[in-house]
């Protein structure tokens, strides 16, 4: 295997650019063929947050191999943002998404991207954006409450309407976020050693 | 008086982490106009040097570099890629990964609007290249849509676009048929009449005998021979043999017209062979379409009397233990022939028929097995012995090292497969084929884009398969390979069976 | 008719602000549902008969189970959660279908042309444009690795979920590699990366279609605010 030029400026380069669309194509198709699982029964939906940190930690991992400078992480996490909006999953987990892409990319130039266990955690903390899937489930399932409340509704019924769905719920995926994706990170890692390091290409 | 465009001066390099296509202290001078041809073995170093002269050394691919290459003036190591985009133009191997852009029209216009051009000039360039090159039809078409020959034209037209005074083509006829190969060379042609130097790294030979000023010849990174092109074309096949290179003329595969070893008077349109039934393997029912109905629900059932078919063949019987090329235009059915025979089309419900016995819908998969075009696709574990454990319904150490061993990879065996290089790996493939005992084997263009060498050997491991008894059905496009090893040629056209022949 | 990928971002972005509030009174209900429509109408006028009309029987099929159901008194659980599940449905198809039209009617080109005058940093442009058309590149390589995992029998990994994922993922990934290398090398002969910015051949311009669409999604937006927040 040739290997290619790491650059010793600190630009972002064509070549890095076009790594970034890679692997952001292949995190989505990956969010895809989970999210198929989805249709089936609407509880995986909640298993997004064990399944895509799982399955997409190995592709990643690979990522992380050919993340040399800053900015990578954080454009990966622009370009996920703006996919979701342009596919019609709304602009409100732009921030979300977008703030945990920059602290991963930080965490992980903290360690001289060689650190693994700050590559962990930094994957970890990328993970993040899954939630941003059920920001519009959580937003409009309140906000249906609320206006349910408002027409007459018995609280009763409201609340066995959305019982999965509020606040707290979110707290507690975004922390089943970052813990399958540190989990997810030493699986991966594991992967990637075993067939791109010994085939060479790491 | 022509001045020398390229120089390379005293060139030594080494790729970072690997002993392949390394450079030993290589001179060469192109002159301006000069239309060269680099030929030799895999890994001689032919794709280094075409990488030294468009600036992917030292600037893309890391590596020992010692010595000067100056390109229209500049020090490539002082100048920067996007600088060069200009003045050099590179027309890569691989038609499928070359492409930045979905459709044609934007891939043509991608270079020049990298540089910045403004619009109107862009699109001038678009025009006089697509009229220069006839490929209107071509426009406004997504890229994966188009066939090998037809994608290798909108790379050569992107190329074209940044109005460069030198081309380069690293193999560029690897993944084309015989009609799109002769359109390249037509191409080529018109660069050459352009003033243009063109340097070319190829096997195939036959396309550009004619064409070329210059031939040199690169052994385990040195240059070892240099001819003019009258010279080289002159050669006779003995030569051209003990230089290990493929032939200089082929035959035009696709014209039935034979070599005169049939009985027929010129018309071969007839199934000439028809073996017999008992001894060999017959195919029943194989239709087949692409093109489904979208306003029916569901028609998987196709039957011979249906229009637009990709495939249909009612009845063929192939002779067991032999070679059998299929040949074909690409689009014309040879790929999906072979699908369809594997069982891996499930809406195709063709019968097999062998030995008395009949497989029909996954019963096929068991019986054949098919090598496909990009080895890549078919590796998936972490070592050579495993891969090929993987095909054994019984998981047997000696059996696999005996094969592995016969195909001469045993000392990899505990290698990763994806570290090994091209050949070894369809050797793999190969191994894991026989692992799975197959008793019809398809093989999908094996041999796109190997030097003589290496096809020798699968022209070889080929007919050492049939000795062995299994049928062995090879999709190709390289006349020598078919020379090398074939016993019947099959042609398919559009989708029907066009004729069989001993050859 | 050709509209400016601008323009249907505006369109996303009106849809996807419009379902966040939630429609209380009938008529905001009506709001929400004419802004349904116009996409629905687009994909018509771009002859996309199947998912125009899969999209609409969907919407009303789950429209009708929400008001239906929702006027139950005894609530049971499956009525609750046939309720519950439509309702998210139908808050999401709105923008499900608009972006649906924009996704299958922007040509790359257009879009990557539309980022550009929005002033979005060539860097950014380049990596969309990779995730565009590698979408297809990676369905084209599945298939071909999934070919051959029929081939060898081991598409269902020998039961064990992941060995399906190693023998899926790995090949996928060593291919993506392999054609990234290519292609960049590709790219960056033909000058991309350079100091220069990139220009594009697509022209943009807004057309009347164009104001009347923005100026209908602005109108949808506004009425909807105003019934919902001041009146």
């Amino acid at each position: 295997m040739t290997e290619v030029v790491t650059n010793n400026s600190n630009k972002l380069k064509a070549k890095d650019f076009i790594t970034v669309g890679i692997f952001t194509a292949i995190i989505f198709v990956v969010e895809f063929a989970c999210g198929m699982l989805g249709y089936i029964h609407p509880f995986i939906v909640a298993s997004y947050v064990i399944m895509i940190p799982l399955v997409g930690a190995i592709p990643m991992m690979l990522f992380y191999t050919k993340v040399q400078k800053f900015g990578m992480i954080t454009i990966m996490s622009v370009l996920i943002a703006i996919i979701m909006f342009v596919t019609g999953m709304g602009f409100l987990g732009a921030p979300l998404i977008i703030a945990a892409g920059v602290i991963a990319d930080l965490i992980a130039k903290s360690g001289k991207y060689k650190s693994f266990k700050k590559t962990m955690f930094s994957y970890g903390v990328f993970c993040l954006w899954i939630c941003a899937n059920y920001f519009p489930v959580v937003i409009t399932a309140d906000a249906y409450r609320k206006s349910l409340t408002d027409g007459g509704y018995s609280a009763e019924y409201c609340n066995n309407l959305f019982l999965a769905i509020n606040y707290k719920t979110i707290g507690i995926l975004l922390v089943l976020c970052f813990v399958f994706g540190c989990l997810g990170a030493v699986i991966g890692k594991a992967v990637v050693k075993k067939h791109f390091e010994k085939a060479g290409i790491v | 008086m022509s001045e020398n465009i390229i120089e390379i001066e005293h060139v030594s390099f080494k790729y970072k982490g690997s002993e392949e296509g390394l450079l030993k202290d290589t001179s060469l001078t192109v002159r301006k106009g000069e239309t060269l041809l680099l030929t030799g073995a895999s890994g001689s170093g032919k794709t280094t040097i075409i990488r030294l002269i468009n600036g992917l050394i030292p600037h893309y691919y890391q590596g020992d570099v010692e010595g000067k290459v100056t390109v229209a003036g500049r020090d490539i190591a002082k100048t920067e890629l996007y600088e060069l985009a200009g003045v050099v133009g590179t027309v890569f191997q691989n038609p499928r990964s070359q492409f930045f852009s979905i459709d044609t029209d934007g891939e043509i216009v991608f270079g020049p609007e990298n540089v910045g051009l403004d619009p109107r000039a862009i699109l001038e360039r678009k025009d006089l290249v697509v009229s220069e090159m006839h490929i209107e039809k071509l426009l406004g078409r997504s890229l994966f849509e188009l066939s090998g020959g037809e994608k290798q034209s909108i790379a050569c037209a992107s190329v074209s676009a940044l109005l460069p005074d030198i081309i380069l083509l690293d193999e560029p006829s690897s993944n084309l048929d015989q009609g799109a190969i002769r359109k390249l060379a037509g191409q080529i042609r018109m660069w050459k009449s352009q003033g243009k130097t063109i340097v070319i790294s190829e096997h195939r030979l036959w396309y550009l005998k004619d064409l070329v000023d210059r031939v040199i010849y690169m052994d385990s990174g040195k240059i070892a021979h240099e001819w003019s092109g009258k010279e080289f074309a002159s050669f006779d096949p003995g030569q051209i043999e003990q230089l290990k290179l493929r032939p200089l003329e082929v035959p035009d595969i696709l014209s039935p017209g034979c070599g005169g070893d049939c009985d027929c008077d010129g018309s071969c349109k007839v199934d000439l062979t028809a073996p017999d039934p008992a001894g060999g393997i017959t195919l029943k029912k194989f239709y087949f379409s692409y093109h489904r109905n979208p306003y029916l629900i569901f028609k998987k059932n196709f039957d011979e009397n249906d229009k637009n078919l990709s495939l249909c063949i009612p009845r063929l019987v192939l002779p067991k233990g032999a070679v059998i090329g299929v040949i074909g235009k690409n689009g014309t059915g040879k790929s999906t022939f072979l699908k369809c025979i594997c069982g891996l089309e499930k809406d195709c419900k063709g019968i097999i028929e062998t030995d008395g016995k009949e497989y029909k819908g996954k019963a096929r998969l068991k019986l054949s097995y098919m090598v496909m075009q990009d080895v890549n696709h078919q590796l998936f574990t972490d070592s050579v012995e495993s891969e090929v454990m993987l095909s054994m319904t019984e998981p047997d150490k000696e059996r696999c090292e005996k094969i592995l061993d016969s195909l001469g990879i045993l000392e990899f065996k505990d290698k990763h497969p994806m570290a090994l290089s091209g050949g070894q790996k369809q050797r793999v493939a190969i191994a894991s084929a026989m692992a799975a005992d197959a008793k019809l084997m398809l093989f999908d263009e094996p041999t796109s884009g190997l030097d003589f060498n290496h096809m020798e050997k699968v022209g070889h491991l080929l007919k050492t398969l049939a000795e062995s008894g299994n049928t062995v059905l090879v999709a190709t496009h390289d006349p020598e390979l078919i020379e090398l090893c074939c016993d019947y040629v099959l042609c398919i056209e559009n989708g029907k069976l066009g004729y069989m022949k001993r050859v | 008719m050709k509209l400016d990928p601008r323009t249907k971002l505006f369109m996303i972005l009106v849809v996807s602000a419009v379902v966040m509030m939630s429609a209380t009174t009938p008529f905001l209900w009506a709001v929400r549902i004419v802004m349904t429509l116009i996409p629905i109408i687009l994909l018509i006028i771009e002859k996309k008969y199947t998912s125009a009309f899969g999209f609409t029987f969907l919407y009303a099929a789950a429209l009708v189970m929400t008001f239906c159901f929702i006027n139950e008194a005894s609530a049971t659980f499956f009525k609750t959660f046939v309720t519950g599940y439509s309702g998210i449905v139908v808050q999401f198809m709105p923008c499900l279908i608009t972006a649906w039209y924009v996704v299958r009617t922007t040509k790359i080109g257009e879009f990557m042309s539309a980022m550009q005058k929005m002033h979005l940093p060539d860097g950014i442009t380049i990596s969309l444009a990779v995730v565009m058309r590698f979408f297809p590149t990676i369905r084209e390589e599945y298939s071909s690795i999934s070919d051959a995992m029929k081939m060898r029998g081991i598409s269902l990994g020998g039961g064990n979920a992941a060995k399906m994922i190693e023998y899926r993922m790995i090949p996928l990934l060593f291919s993506c590699v392999n054609i990234g290398d290519e292609l960049s090398a590709a790219a960056i002969t033909r000058g991309l990366g350079g100091n220069v910015r990139r220009t594009s051949v697509e022209t943009l311009k807004l057309h009347v279609s164009d104001w009347l669409l923005i100026t209908a999604f602005t109108a949808v937006a506004v009425i909807f605010v105003l019934f919902k927040y001041v009146l």
